[in-house]
This record gives C-alpha cells, structure tokens and sequence, in this order.
C-alpha cells in the first residue's frame, strides 16, 4: 500500500488561482468576424487563415462534395443518377437541395446513430468473463436512430439517456433511452456469482456505478470525471467528494432488463397502476373498497366449485414405491424415491358427473424441505397426466394451477410432449393445486371406475411426494385457482364471521387482483436492457430496495471508506448547483432527474461545447478540440475557440436542433474544399489546423459494409429490430457462446443488413470490422484509428463477404454495355480514365469481372473520402 | 485525418520493417525507446488458465499438514472470505509429496516431474498478488494490468512499443487452448485503445489457416494464382496513382505496403505451423506423440519456430475459460491438478530446454503465469476457492538471475508477506526489453495510460 500513498501525494490537486481554463469559462456569443463569406463557419475559419498567413483552397470538384456529403451524412454513397441529377442541376442552391433530401432520409439517423454508439460503447452482450447476450439492447439503439432521424432537441436526447424513465411526459418513448447507461460491460460473474456484502462485491459495485457515470460525464460534457476516482483530479477542478457525488447518482440502479410503452398513454397508465401497488395498504378501509369486496366476493362464492376426494381403490407406483393413505384421502410416497416414477391412482365416485379432477400436491414433514415434492428442495415435475373413466381416454381442454415455475407452467403436464412438465421452484414447502377441466362433462354411474396416470419422467426424483385426488361435476372448475386457498377459505366464512384480520388479507387480495388485471389489459410492454431498481434477483445479484449507501473511498480503497457521498456532481460549472436538493422520501429516478437537467441546462458550458465539437470531429476527421471526451487541461486546446463557442451558443438557442448543425457545417466553404495538397500551406500548417483544406478520411469498416452491398444492389433497408447476427453460434464452454464468424454464409439475410443492426458481440468482436478499427465496445471510442495492416490488407482481400459481394457487383454490371466504365461510376463517383480504363479492361478480359471487382474494393480511391 | 500514432505506424510500416531504434530516432520523441540496452529481445508466456494451487505445486507449506482439517483461522480477527465457497474453512493440507531439486534446492510437488529438473534456470517469485478474486477481472489484470474491459494487453504494449522484427510475420501472436478462449475471450489480446494493428494474432492451430483471412476463400474459383498475382500488379498501380495525388499523405503509401507485407505472410506463415522439418529428437523432447501432452508440446514448439522467425511475443495458454477442466480445481485439488499438470510439464521443460541449446535462452524471455492462487482451505471436501492473496510465477531467460525465488507468502500461502504486483513483473519485462514502464504511454479519455497505471517497480532482485 505504501506506493499508493506515494501516489496520492505526487498527485497536485487543482490549484484556483490559475486562469479559468477555457472550456469552464463562461459560454457568450462571438462576434462574427468580418470577412466576405456569408456562413458564419467560413467567417471564423478564414480570419485565423488570413492571420497565419494562408487561404482556403479552391472548392472540391462537384463530383468529390457529393460521394463526399452522402458519406457524412448517410453512410452510403450517391448512386450515378443522383450524381448525374446533382452536376445537372444549375440552380444556385443545389448544394442545398441535396443536404436537405438526404437530412430527411432515414438513412441519416442510421448513419449517426452508429457515430453515437462508438462515443457510448454500445454492445449487446456484457463483455467481462461471462460475456452472455443481451436480448434486449436493440431498442436503445432504435431509439437513437428515431431520436436523430427526428431531429430530437438535444436537450431532451440528454435528459432521456440519463433519466429518460423520469420524463416520458415530454418524451413518451425515453425509458428505452436509458439504455445508454446500461450499454456498457456488465461484470457478470462478480454481480451474479459473488455473495453479497464480500469485498469483491462491493467493489464490482462500485466498478458499475464508475462506468455508468464515467460514461455520462465523458459523453456529455467531455470531461474525464473517473481521473477523480482516487483522489481530486490532477489537472481539473474536479474533487474527489464530487466525484463520489456521481456515484450516489446511481446508487439505487443496476444495469437490467426493464419494461416500457412506446404510447404516453399506456406509459401514463401504467405508471399510476404501479403506484397505486404502494397504496393497498391506505385503501383497505375504503369505503367504495369494502362495497365492490363485498359484491365481488359474493359472486365469486357462488361459483367456487365443491371437491369431492376419489374413493381410492388402488394406487400403484411403476417403479414400486411403497405407500400410505392418510385420513384426509391423500397418499403420501415413502420409502427411497426413484428417480422418475409413473403414479397410476383409481378410484370411484358418488357424483353423477364429472366435470374436471384437481390434484394437490401437499406438504408434509416427511418430505425434503416438507415437499410437496421429494426432489431435494422439495420441488415436482409433473411431466403428462392422462385420465381415463372406463378405460376410456379423457381429453382435458384445459388446465389451471395455483402457481407455475417460470417456463413449466401447467399446460406442460397435458401438451403430449413428455419432456416438458409442470413445476413449482421456488414456491417449494407450501401445497399446491392444479385443476384439469374434461372438454365436455362425463355422466358417472355407480361403479364407473375413475383412472388418474401422473407421469414423472424428469429425473433427479421430481416426484410428487403427497397427493389427494378431487372430483368436481362444477360448471366453473378452475375459478377457485384465481384465488389462494387462504382466500376462498375466507370467503366460505359468513361476512360477519370474519376477524378483522381475514377482512385485511380479503380487501388486500381484492385490491391486488384488480390491479394485476388491470395491468394485464394492457398491452404487452417493450423490454430494454436500460437500468432500474426493479427487477428479478438473478442469482446474488438483488436489486436495491433504496439506493445504496456510497462512501466516498480514500485513494478509490474499498478498504478505506470515508463519510457518506450525497447525489450530486462537478463543482466547477459557474451558476449551476453541485449538490442536488432531493426531497427525502424519493424514488431514484429523482437522483438521475437531477443531473440530466443539469447536464441538459442552457448554462451548463460543457454540454453545449461538447456535442457541436463531436459533430465536427465526424465531418472533419479531427475536432475543433481533437480530444472530444477531454476538455480539460490535458485534453487539447481548441484551434478555432470562438467557432466552438458561435456554433455551441447558436446551436443551443436553435432549440438543439442536430440536423441545423449538419446542414450549417456541409454547405459551408471550409467543408466543401478540396484535400489537394498545397506544399506552400504544409509549410506554415502541415497539420491542417486550421483547415486551408479539407482532410481525407478512410471509410469506416461499417460504411465499406454498407457500401459494398449498395454497389451490389443487396442492401437489405429493413430497419430496426433485433440485430443481425452475422456469425454462427453454439454452446460455449461456460456462459459465453461459441461464435464462428468465418464459417457464417457470406450471403445469409444477415449479412444484408445495414452495419448500425449488426449484432456487436463485445469479448468476441468481428474479425473483419476489427481488422477496420472499429472499436470492441470495451471503452468509449470518441474517435476512431484510421490503420494500415497487412491483416487488414488480408481481411479486406480474403473475407469471404467481400470476395462473395465483389461476384454479386459483377454479376449486376455484366449486363450493363460498358461493366468497366460502369464499375468506375459507382465505386468511386467519377468516370475511369481512358488509362485506367484499359489497364481494368485488360485484367477483367484475362480474369473475369468479379476478380476486377475485387480489386476495386481493395483500391485506396474506393475506401477514402476524399 | 491523421493522428501522430498513424504517424508513427507509418514510419514504422514504411521502412519495411526497420526496428524501434531507428523508429524512435526518425520521430525524435523524448521518450525514444529503448530507453536502456534491451536484454531481452522476444518473449514467451505460458498464461495457465484458471488459477494455478500455488500450495501444491512451488510453494509447500507444512503448517497445512500440522493444521488439516481445522477451521482456518489466521488470528487477529482477520475476515477470511471466500469469492464461491459457502463458509466451512477448513485447511487443506497439499495431498502431493514435494522434493527439493536442483543445485538451488527448489522444492516441487510431485505434479511437475519435469520442471522439477530444470529449476536451475528458473526463478520464482513467490507471492504474486492480485485486486480480485474473479477470473475474468483477475486474466485482465495479469494481462493488461487492470481489471476492467478495453485496456491494452502486455503484447499489445510491446508491439508498440517496439516495433516488429520480422518483416513478414506479425509482432505479438497468442495461441488459445484449442478447447476454448480463455475468461474474457479475445478481451485478453486486445490492443485496447491502442491501434488495431498492435493487438494478438491470434492462431488456431487446429485450422487449414491458422491466420484468419491468409488465403483466399477456397469457394472463390475465380480466384487462380495467376488473378491474384494480376490483381495485386493491378491493385498496385491504382493505388500509386492516388497516392500520386495527394504525396504528402503517408498513409496511402503505407496501403501500398501493406499489400506486398500481405503477401510475404502468406508465403511465410504456412512453413511456421508444418513441423516436419524438426528432429526426431527434438519431437520426443517435447512429447510431441505423447497423448496428454502432444497439443501442448505442439504449441510450444510452434511457439519456438515463431520466435525464431521474429515474432516479438507468444503467448500460449493452457486452459479454456469456464468452471472445469483448466486451473479452476474448485472440486478436487489431488484429481483436477496433476488433469492439468501432464498436459504442460513436459512440452515447458522441452521449451526451456530447447531454447538453452539453441542458445535463444539469452536473449528470450519465458514467463510462466497464472491470474490468481488457491485457498489453503477446502472448498467443499477436497477443492479449492480462487486466492488473489497469493500466487506464483517464475521468469526464465534474458537477463533474469536463474534459481533463485523472490517475495514471501504467509505459513499458509494465504497472502502474500511482500507483495509482488503485475506492475511490477509488467514493469520488469518491459525493463529487460529495453523499455522505462513510466515512459511508455498513450493518452486515452484524458488520461496517460500505462501498462502499470500509475504503479510497478523493476524486480533487481531477479536481474542478472
């Protein structure tokens, strides 16, 4: 421990004398300086050229804006009509028309949600060890691609991702926002594996909660708040009690499957339906309650069935089980249970007919944890049950019970099939019953003999261990199983007989069923893995029941925890509070409530800074600050400071809206020159800060996915839903699946898909896409390498996608009366010179189109944006 | 857009492979590597999966015996925890016999009967100690020295650090346990934030090609050695006249090399996996035909023929991720170890052996490693639960001072007595290549980000 006390005293904390650093000072208007370009960008870029003793250069060919301008702003390029329509056009504001027809087109929001899902390292499984599926992830990423297609404010595409649960009065469909907070690695086996309240627990808990809110502060306001974790930041103002603040932001959430409605109304409904489960405890003594009890349980007495136990004749065990009957009629299984078993019980009855036959499965002291069952935990399967009156086989219509195990449910132990069952984990130790109803009443005479086969046949001696056997000529059979049997014993009693304790439990069961069916009419809700404090215990990992205390760590030691941390975040934005005032009694959301409309306020400088900065990083390669998650000290300076704050201010009062940005950016000079090199300009500024001309950009692995598939004319448009897995799968050793992406068909309907649905599996990534810099989804990736590797050389050569597609081009440019010609059209938005021609010609007359194809993919001119 | 990494692969790239020294002199970087004359110049890591029982194979503790069967309790009131097990806690003695071997009198448990015989070469360090007691945060802080996701790994480091030597091979190749990818997957050769190009190759040696993407797909008849040697001269000359467009963009130049690097892989990669040029002798070594240990061996040597190609880093593992069949003996120590143990003994023995006559030894680092220890006590009757408290690792080759033992773990190899971290073997393996750990770094979401943190200090004692 010694050296990381060492290391704590090395580290200087913030020291407030300096000069405030510039991404903290105050955000205000810029004057727009004088120039004679009217956009305003242009304005800014050219005076700082002027200064520095260069010039813009000459605008890029119209042929190299347009493949240029599709690829930013869609992913894909423009076909030769459309370029054919763009040269063709002569109007002043062509540029124009085709930003605006391609902001409208759905393609854009595909385009920048995937830009957005690097920044957030989206994936759908949990990375870690046990790097299992998510299911539920996809509707995070379709709510982007909505959000972003809808040209969302950008203050509400904040609040949702933070708090979205707590806001779907303005934004209905928000909760499936908060998958942004979930979108991360998930440690699964310390979560679920380890036993809560160990030292590893603890931290595993703290590791989640430092990347939902590293995650948050890095995308948001592009600040390196987890520099913070073990003592105050280095180089920022930025504390460690601030930092513990955040923590206790998300203290009551963890990363889960969570429910929602897509309609405000049910959303609404539902809402006030989940409430009301905290008030049945005020509403028992209700007077309008006691009435509709009343009536309710009146109604309900009349139609409860009467159960007669079977007269037993013989109860016979296939594997020879001994047995014994007892008072009440039931027979209980003794001896050694077998491991499966096969139950045949006859008997007779009085009644003139049967309607349907109901067996309990009972406790009892003898059994293992006092049954019903005789599996270890006291747990049945009951895998088929046939009944037969006379020898003659009954069909049962339909089946009820009292309580099913998730995914062995009744209709399990009468669908045929003998590898599924009924069972009853985790209600082991209480009885229970099931109700078989025959598809028409059978009359009975006096010695009609009554038939019952219980089939056991899962092993591990799921067997019933105690059993009675009743009888009903009912008309209502299963109405009794709505209802526990504490409850329609209740309900037998006079009104005026019950205690005021039976009262109690009747008005609280009313109440709860009501509500329960009420929910049940509703429609069915979308899943999203986002993150709540409501949900199924998996295993050791529980959800909070209130948040859970966070103690600020010294030097980040679990060992070492110091006083509580309360909800809150950075000190250092003027004008805006650090602390969040939270009424006491508050359900979490408030906590996460709280700092979105911090991050989301007009005065929060970083906010606003940070999103026009990353917008640009897309459209130039390189940001106006190049470290778009650091705006602190160590990140870089800004080379244009008062753009960044014209376009943050101007972005901001335009209401947020995205798509301006966009539109403001690609129509302006600085966007549209050319990449040509100009040896005079690299002399003053080889880097090309400030911009005398356009950078050149290598297309993402996703846009050369996309691309190749367009050329081919097979890009499935197909949007949203549950990804495309473009890889085979099967059990894995442990929890992780075994994938084979190089075995997957190169022309199965998955791979058509646009790249944005692709399945991102994080520990097992695409050898292709990885070979092309994407990023495996482990950290944020504000901004993506742009490499040069032999194995990306081999990937972009032997893949076998590529080489498959490079046929399928082919096969759509033979019949075309120039392929070749063609070929240059569309790969690389200009027509081949007279050279390149022949050279190409040359090579597809000795080795077929598809050769040429493949060589065009793998060409420099193809793969950039120039 | 171009990053100065990009420049750097550029300048790295483009000399067709010139080495780091060269590379850090055209940058002029302040922190031109290597920082010191290089001991080392290759490594190979053996990584045994799953959490190598350090009480029943290097480090015997006879208070285990004197204790058996009574509930552990290490006095002072000290929380003994335990990540699986349910409470119980009752000392386990090793049930292996363990013998002094050696000039250096190293004690070995019966379960390594060859590395017995080269302890002499070997040195220990005997109470490594890790954050966690979890598989999957325990391989990644071993391997990238934190214990979270997306962090670059020891070979992704070296790789860019250093530069490749063979310019037709990758710099850091790993070899998985053909059963399976360790915890974590490919998490564990990832080049993190680091370029792409940096992270493991990894080989699968079991495959018709065992380098994904090395040769074209077998259902393309198109595609004939005659197109593809066309293709490349085509390909070639369409990218030069782009790059004769824009000359001051090295990138496009360096996409030109890469295809013809490309292309010497795939003529020299297949004679790396084909061993029939290796001796009769060498194959025995090994126990190449042996039927517990011929995959093993067959890695090991694959490994070896690698290192004499040029590539910078092997790692091979042992041990597919998951609760069986690897390290993880959480049933039976005295059944599941000596499973593991006869699959690697021998092929390691052979690796060090060979090495040292091929007189590679001097300048090739061998690291035998694990994530974590196992508890002094039972889990169930005769297991053992995941220890981050204390472990084992040994170092042969460059520049390490052979048979010795360094560090000190408690009477019951509990935890450690001195601490020995990841950082700080990370630190000493970049220091015997040449490289100061606290220069080599890379700024990532505002923070400079080392392999050792902001921890680790060169291991002396163990330098030669």
């Amino acid at each position: 421990m010694l050296r990381l006390i060492a290391s704590f005293i090395f580290c200087l904390s913030f020291t407030s004398a300096e000069e405030t650093h510039w991404s903290l000072r105050p955000l205000e208007q810029p004057a727009i300086p004088k120039s004679n370009h009217t956009s305003p960008v242009d304005a800014f870029i050219w005076t700082q050229l002027e200064s520095a003793g260069l010039s813009f250069s000459a605008l890029a060919k119209k042929r190299v804006w347009i493949r240029r301008v599709y690829f930013n702003l869609i992913g894909l390029p423009p076909s030769p009509a459309e370029i054919h329509a763009y040269l063709n056009n002569t109007q002043p504001n062509a540029e124009e028309l085709v930003v605006d027809k391609l902001l409208v087109s759905p393609r854009h929001g595909e385009r920048w949600a995937r830009h957005w899902m690097d920044v957030v390292r989206y994936a759908e499984t949990h990375g870690h060890d046990e790097d299992a599926i998510r299911e539920n992830a996809w509707p995070y990423r379709d709510w982007l691609i909505r959000a972003l297609n809808d040209d969302m404010p950008y203050s509400n595409f904040v609040r949702s991702q933070v708090a979205g649960d707590m806001i779907i009065e303005d934004v209905p469909d928000a909760t499936a926002a908060t998958g942004f907070l979930a979108c991360g690695p998930w440690d699964s086996s310390s979560q679920m594996g380890i036993q809560d309240g160990t030292t590893d627990k603890k931290i595993a808990q703290y590791l989640d909660r430092d990347d939902m809110l590293s995650a948050t502060m890095s995308t948001f306001t592009s600040t390196t708040v987890h520099c913070a974790r073990c003592h105050d930041h280095k180089f920022d103002p930025i504390s460690l009690q601030d930092y513990y603040s955040l923590q206790a932001v998300f203290a009551g959430v963890d990363k889960a499957d969570r429910l929602f409605d897509n309609d405000q109304k049910i959303s609404r409904k539902r809402a006030s339906l989940l409430a009301e489960q905290q008030q049945f405890a005020n509403k028992i003594n209700d007077p309008d309650v006691t009435k509709e009890i009343s009536i309710w349980a009146t109604r309900l007495e009349r139609s409860l069935p009467v159960w007669v136990p079977l007269i037993l004749k013989k109860v016979n065990s296939s594997t020879g089980t001994p047995h014994t009957v007892l008072p009440d009629n039931s027979v209980l299984f003794k001896g050694t249970p077998p491991e499966r078993d096969t139950y045949n019980i006859s008997g007779i009855t009085d009644l003139k007919k049967l309607t349907a036959v109901q067996i309990e499965v009972l406790t009892d002291p003898s059994l293992p944890m006092n049954g019903p069952g005789r599996a270890p935990n006291g747990n049945l399967h009951l895998s088929e049950i046939h009944v037969h009156i006379d020898d003659q086989p009954v069909p049962i219509i339909r089946a009820s019970s009292d309580f099913n195990q998730a995914d062995w449910e009744i209709g399990k132990a009468f669908d045929g099939n003998e590898q599924t069952a009924w069972g009853i984990h985790p209600q082991e130790g209480q009885s229970h019953q099931s109700v078989f109803i025959f598809n028409e009443p059978i009359s009975i005479f006096k010695e009609t003999s009554i038939k019952i086969t219980l089939k056991q046949l899962h092993g591990g001696s799921h067997l019933i261990g105690r059993l009675r056997i009743g009888l009903t000529d009912g008309k209502d059979p299963d109405g009794e199983l709505s209802i526990p049997t504490k409850i329609a014993n209740i309900i037998k009693i006079p009104r005026d007989g019950q205690s005021s304790e039976q009262k109690k439990a009747l008005a609280l069961h009313y109440l709860k069923t009501k509500n329960s069916e009420e929910l049940a009419t509703l429609p069915e809700p979308g899943k999203v893995f986002g993150v709540t404090s409501n949900f199924t215990a998996l295993g050791n990992f529980k959800p909070a029941i209130k948040p859970r205390v966070v103690h600020i760590l010294e030097r980040g030691d679990i060992h070492s925890p110091q006083e509580v941390a309360t909800p809150g975040t950075l000190s250092c934005i003027t004008g805006l509070p650090s602390r969040f005032q939270i009424p006491k009694e508050h359900n979490e959301g408030a906590r996460r409530l709280a700092l979105a409309n911090w991050l989301s306020d007009p005065n929060n400088i970083l906010t606003w800074r940070s999103i026009v900065n990353r917008v640009w990083h897309y459209h130039f390669g390189r940001g106006i600050v190049s470290t778009p998650n650091d705006f602190g000290k160590m990140g870089t300076a800004p080379t244009h400071p008062k753009l960044l704050d014209w376009l943050a201010v101007e972005f901001r009062n335009r209401g947020g809206s995205l798509k301006w940005l966009h539109k403001t950016i690609v129509l302006s000079t600085t966007y549209r020159q050319s990449t040509n090199d100009r040896p005079e300009c690299q002399a003053i500024d080889s880097g090309n800060k400030l911009l005398w001309r356009m950078n050149r950009q290598r297309l993402d692995a996703e846009s050369i996915h996309d691309t190749v598939l367009s050329l081919s004319g097979m890009l499935d448009l197909t949007m949203g839903g549950p990804s495309a897995r473009q890889f085979t799968s099967k059990k894995g050793i442990h929890i992780t699946p075994t994938l084979n992406y190089l075995g997957f068909n190169p022309d199965d309907p998955a791979n058509l898909r646009r790249s944005v649905y692709r399945f991102v599996f994080r520990t097992v990534p695409d050898p292709l896409m990885e070979a092309l810099d994407c990023p495996n989804a482990s950290q944020l990736a504000p901004r993506r390498e742009s490499s040069v590797t032999a194995l990306q050389a081999l990937a972009m050569l032997n893949n076998r996608f590529l080489v498959r597609q490079s046929e399928h081009i082919a096969n759509k440019l033979k019949n075309e009366t120039d392929p070749t010609g063609e070929l240059f059209l569309r790969a690389y938005g200009r027509p081949g010179t007279a050279s390149e021609i022949m050279a190409v010609t040359n090579y597809k007359n000795a080795h077929g189109l598809a050769n040429t194809c493949r060589v065009i993919l793998n060409s420099s001119e193809f793969l950039y944006i120039q | 857009m171009r990053s100065p990494i990009n420049r750097r692969d550029f300048l790295l790239r483009s000399g067709g492979g010139f080495g780091g020294l060269a590379m850090s002199q055209v940058l002029g970087s302040n922190n031109s590597i290597p920082h010191h004359t290089p001991k080392a110049k290759r490594v190979i890591q053996l990584f045994m999966n799953g959490g190598v029982s350090q009480m029943d194979t290097f480090d015997p503790k006879p208070k285990l015996k004197e204790l058996n069967g009574q509930t552990f309790d290490p006095g002072a009131g000290e929380l003994v925890e335990s990540v699986t097990n349910s409470p119980g806690f009752k000392v386990l003695a090793s049930p292996f016999e363990f013998k002094q071997h050696g000039q250096s009198g190293r004690w070995v448990s019966s379960v390594f009967p060859h590395m017995a015989k080269i302890v002499d070469d070997l040195t220990f360090l005997t109470s490594m100690t890790s954050k966690t007691n979890v598989h999957g945060l325990g391989s990644y802080m071993q391997n990238t020295g934190f214990t979270l996701p997306g962090f670059p790994c020891m070979g992704a480091w070296i790789s860019y650090g250093l530069g490749n030597i063979s310019k037709d091979l990758p710099e850091f190749v790993v070899m998985p346990d053909p059963k399976g990818l360790p915890y974590n997957n490919l998490g564990n050769f990832t080049a993190g934030f680091l370029p792409a190009k940096h992270q493991g190759t990894v080989i699968n040696v079991k495959s018709n090609s065992p380098i994904n993407y090395l040769f074209p797909p077998q259902e393309a008849k198109q595609i004939t050695p005659q197109s593809e040697s066309d293709g490349l001269e085509l390909l070639k000359s369409l990218n030069q006249n782009y790059a004769q467009r824009f000359p001051s963009d090295s990138q496009l130049e360096a996409r030109i090399k890469s295809y013809e690097l490309a292309a010497r892989m795939q003529l020299s990669a297949p004679h790396i996996f084909d061993l029939s040029g290796e001796t009769e002798v060498t194959k025995k070594l090994y126990g190449l035909e042996g039927d517990k240990t011929a995959d093993f061996a067959r890695r090991c040597i694959i490994g070896r023929r690698m290192l004499e190609s040029g590539v910078r880093f092997v790692q091979i593992w042992s041990g597919a991720g998951g609760p069986t069949n690897n390290w993880d003996n959480h049933a039976n120590i005295s059944t599941e170890l000596p499973k593991m143990t006869q699959q690697v003994d021998q092929p390691i023995a052979a690796l060090v052996r060979d090495l040292k006559s091929r007189g590679m030894l001097e300048d090739t680092l061998v690291i035998w490693t694990t994530e974590f220890g196992r508890m002094p006590f039972s889990q169930g009757k005769a297991g053992r639960d995941h220890n981050g408290g204390s472990f084992l690792t040994w170092l042969a080759g460059a520049g390490i001072k052979p048979g010795i033992a360094h560090g000190q773990s408690d009477e019951w190899a509990w935890k450690a007595q001195k601490e020995i971290w990841c950082y700080d073997l990370h630190a000493t393996i970049l220091h015997l290549l040449g490289i100061d750990h606290e220069k080599l770094s890379v700024r990532h979401n505002g923070i400079n980000r080392r392999l050792t943190d902001v921890h680790g200090h060169v291991i002396n004692e163990i330098l030669a």
